[in-house]
């Protein structure tokens, strides 16, 4: 009788099971989103939830390279002016139609977000016209010739002119017409506005605890596997393994390299991981004479000097970092961005160490017996950076540096970096926009606000021929000729050594044996890479 | 007849006193074999501590002497070039055994050097705090109270916070935390001892007030913060541990105990135990030994326990 009935609840638990795994997907994340607003806060945790809900006009594939999504087609009519034809039949999930006006609603809204930690302004920024001559057609105009438009655009989602109380929009730079008043932050997070084309639809988003999808069985991209989909914020490492591997989430993100090899060796659960599109690299102050921590040059920088830029990055074994400690879960790099992305030297490889050479190279820079640095390094931003800084100076000081490592948590590394408080830093960079102007701009330009260029470039890196190539990239439209000179202008940089790039980080995943995961280089978690194992 | 003169013979009895007194503690101590026992150890971790540049096969502060090819290996296995490592390596290839007894070393400077000055500080403090009374007294006491009701744990972290990172900065805030308590212990063994008729005998002799304060006083008050002093110098231990786990104590190439720990705690899970487990068992004994040792003390110098 007893044994009868445990066999019945235990067919029972396993029907149950069974439906609950066909149709719910239930993921750990890494980090959680501040808000589900998608103008808001333009970060990894917010956009990659939010592609569930809104789509774009275009979208990154995999690799970051440019797809349609909400557009069919797009392309550049003149140097400044775009068309993008969009994909007809679309509906919003509150059963309203897609159309250009709600693209136009979009560009009209995104300046307009209140508080907004980290706007979305720059992809909009170079947009100074748009106009719908028929409802699946958009003109956009520019200023200057923007190459970089439909990259900037798939950064962007479109929300409902109509859910949201407006007419037919006017553009205006400053002040559109019948936008009405827009929706507040609140209304996405309280899900009143969450109204998008996405393929899933917002149920509840309770903040500390879990974000709640469901599908939207009208999407036009075809029905999705999961019906019900839960998203769990579990930001410390341990718990969030713990929860996969007791069943509580069937896939988590950001899998720490030290528990990887206990997962692959479980035969209920599997792992992939793929290259990033982070790189981590050193750093040089060029701009203090004598650079904080920096002793024994007589008065002297001597990152100034090429050749001591080039022993450094010849001291360094990358494969041993990359073995050692990244437990093989990264790729060491030879420039700065990874080479399945665009604008990259398909052919640079990482340099291989070379002991004698440095120390050759530091003698003829008049280093013979080093000089003390002190290594600046953030403790909990990127996989192991202590223990990668901890590495750097081992191998840094066989070649005759004396480093000492100042090891501190992120928010108080990045403003001492930003106030040259280091000679030499060890930091990463995540190209989210798929293509190499995202580290050349940002780390490798001569510093200049009004351009935005050298934004991240505060140890002053400048060098004519890079910033000349990379202006030039910026103005050219034709994508073959501008991946052509980015390539250049990033091989002009890394033979000037005016970086040392380490290595790209992968990303991992780990879920039940029975899905399948397609691993992203923007790190992004979707549950629409998620499919049930063939 | 200077009072100089006077004191002579006084301190040589008083040495001859003391020496029968410390017999005395001696075997009242050596009642407990345990208290022997842990007397011995944190002997013996002293020694190795101060040893250990000769012992150890390996100074794991010197960054040329450590390779990551030989890193996380398990104990008693070999490096590339042949070398045992008999606790197994670390992270960036330390040997454990060697990093142990460094990082033993530091832990025990750190607590010991620490507890020294805010021995001294706490003690001057409450001494004063103690003859002079009134104004000055409260004020002092004051100051000790609204020290104590902070968590330690948390003016040293925003003292680091400020400070930022360093074995130095590390004693400062340390001291910062500790002080109060020789204070406030001090001040009320002192004020009994200020009662008693040599302080009345040495006031009429109008000794100078520092005189009396520091040589009188101060000895016949201060037995009570040895106790203190013992306990507290675990403390220490436990409290810098616990900061450069959490990753502002000491430089991250110079591991104290507590951060040897940090760096093996992300690997407990995956089966590398040794990275964290050692140096963890090398903090516990270092801890329970002294404490051991400190709570015999304190029976040994409480009256009320003598049987």
């Amino acid at each position: 009788m007893r044994g009868a009935r445990s066999v019945a609840v235990a067919a029972l638990a396993a029907l149950w099971a069974a439906a609950a795994g066909a149709q719910e997907l239930r993921i750990g994340l890494s980090a959680e989103p501040s808000s589900m607003d998608p103008h808001f806060h333009n970060l990894t945790p917010n956009n990659s939830l939010l592609k569930h809900i809104y789509d774009r006009l275009i979208e990154q594939d995999e690799n970051q390279r440019l797809k349609p999504a909400l557009a069919l087609s797009w392309k550049a009519v003149d140097d400044a002016t775009w068309e993008f034809k969009l994909r007809p039949g679309v509906k919003f999930t509150d059963g309203s139609d897609f159309t250009a006006n709600d693209v136009i609603y979009t560009f009209c809204r995104v300046p307009k977000v209140e508080n907004s930690p980290s706007s979305f302004v720059i992809n909009v920024r170079a947009v100074i016209g748009v106009s719908a001559p028929d409802p699946h057609t958009l003109i956009l105009k520019t200023a200057q010739p923007h190459p970089l438009l439909p990259t900037e655009l798939s950064n962007v989602a479109i929300l409902s002119a109509k859910a949201n109380g407006a007419g037919q929009v006017v553009f205006d730079r400053k002040e559109c017409q019948n936008a009405g008043s827009f929706p507040k932050t609140e209304a996405f997070n309280s899900g009143q506005a969450a109204i998008g084309t996405g393929p899933y639809k917002l149920v509840r988003f309770t903040k500390g605890d879990r974000i709640i999808f469901e599908r939207n069985d009208a999407y036009w991209g075809g029905k999705q596997p999961w019906e019900r989909v839960v998203f769990r914020p579990i930001t410390s490492a341990g718990p969030r393994v713990a929860a996969l591997l007791s069943g509580d989430v069937d896939l988590i993100e950001n899998v720490p390299i030290q528990d990887l090899p206990r997962i692959k060796s479980n035969p209920a659960f599997k792992v992939v991981q793929g290259l990033s599109n982070r790189i981590v690299y050193l750093h040089f102050d060029y701009i203090d004479d004598q650079p904080p921590g920096v002793e024994g040059t007589n008065g002297k920088n001597p990152f100034r000097d090429k050749r001591v830029r080039e022993a450094i990055s010849k001291a360094i074994d990358r494969e041993a970092i990359v073995s050692r400690i990244m437990g093989g879960v990264a790729m060491a790099a030879g420039e700065m961005l990874p080479p399945t992305m665009f604008g990259a030297n398909k052919d640079a490889t990482a340099p291989k160490v070379d002991i004698e050479g440095a120390k050759k190279l530091l003698a003829e820079a008049g280093y013979a017996n080093g000089f003390s640095l002190v290594l600046g390094t953030p403790n909990d931003r990127y996989v192991n950076d202590a223990m990668i800084a901890q590495a750097v100076a081992q191998m840094l000081t066989r070649v005759g540096l004396k480093v000492s490592v100042d090891a501190m948590t992120s928010s108080q590394f990045f403003a001492r970096r930003n106030k040259r408080d280091f000679g030499l830093w060890l930091a990463g960079w995540g190209a989210d926009s798929g293509d190499m102007s995202s580290p050349l701009k940002a780390l490798l330009a001569t510093p200049n606000r009004d351009k935005g260029m050298g934004t991240t470039n505060p140890g002053g890196y400048s060098n004519p021929k890079v910033d000349a190539l990379l202006e030039q990239a910026l103005a050219t439209v034709d994508d073959e000729k501008r991946a052509a000179l980015f390539a250049q202008a990033s091989k002009a940089a890394m033979e000037d050594y005016g970086a040392v790039p380490l290595h790209f980080e992968m990303t991992t995943w780990a879920f039940k044996k029975d899905l399948t995961y397609t691993p992203r280089t923007d790190q992004n978690t979707l549950a629409m890479a998620v499919k049930p194992a063939p | 007849m200077t009072a100089i003169e006077h004191d002579a013979p006084v301190a040589h009895a008083a040495a001859a006193a003391e020496q029968g007194r410390l017999a005395q503690a001696w075997s009242a101590f050596a009642e407990s074999r345990v208290a022997v026992g842990a007397l011995g150890v944190a002997a013996l971790l002293i020694l190795v501590a101060a040893l250990a540049p000769w012992i150890t096969p390996q100074n794991p502060y010197d960054l040329t002497q450590l390779s990551i090819m030989d890193n996380m290996l398990a104990p008693g296995s070999r490096g590339f070039d042949g070398r045992l490592y008999l606790l197994g390596t670390d992270d960036q290839g330390r040997d454990m055994l060697s990093a142990i007894v460094y990082g033993l070393r530091l832990s025990l400077v750190v607590g010991i050097v620490a507890t020294a000055i805010a021995l001294a500080i706490g003690a001057a403090v409450g001494i004063v705090a103690a003859y002079f009374g009134g104004r000055l007294d409260s004020l002092l006491m004051r100051l000790v109270d609204i020290q104590l009701s902070f968590p330690a744990i948390l003016i040293a972290l925003i003292l680091l916070a400020i400070l930022g990172k360093g074995v130095d900065k590390v004693v400062i805030a340390l001291v910062s935390v500790q002080w109060a308590y020789y204070a406030r212990t001090i001040r009320s063994s002192a004020l009994v001892e200020r009662r008693r008729e040599y302080i009345e005998a040495a006031q009429g002799l109008a000794l100078p007030r520092w005189r009396i304060i520091f040589r009188h006083l101060l000895p016949n008050a201060f037995p009570p913060l040895i106790v203190v002093a013992t306990v507290q110098v675990a403390h220490a231990i436990a409290l810098e541990a616990t900061l450069s786990f959490l990753g502002i104590g000491v430089p991250i190439t110079e591991p104290s105990l507590g951060l040897l720990i940090a760096n093996g705690y992300g690997y407990m899970l995956s089966g590398r135990y040794w990275i964290a487990f050692y140096p963890g068992i090398a903090l516990l004994v270092a801890i329970v030994a002294i404490n051991l040792v400190g709570d015999q003390l304190r029976d040994v110098m409480n009256p009320r326990l003598k049987r």
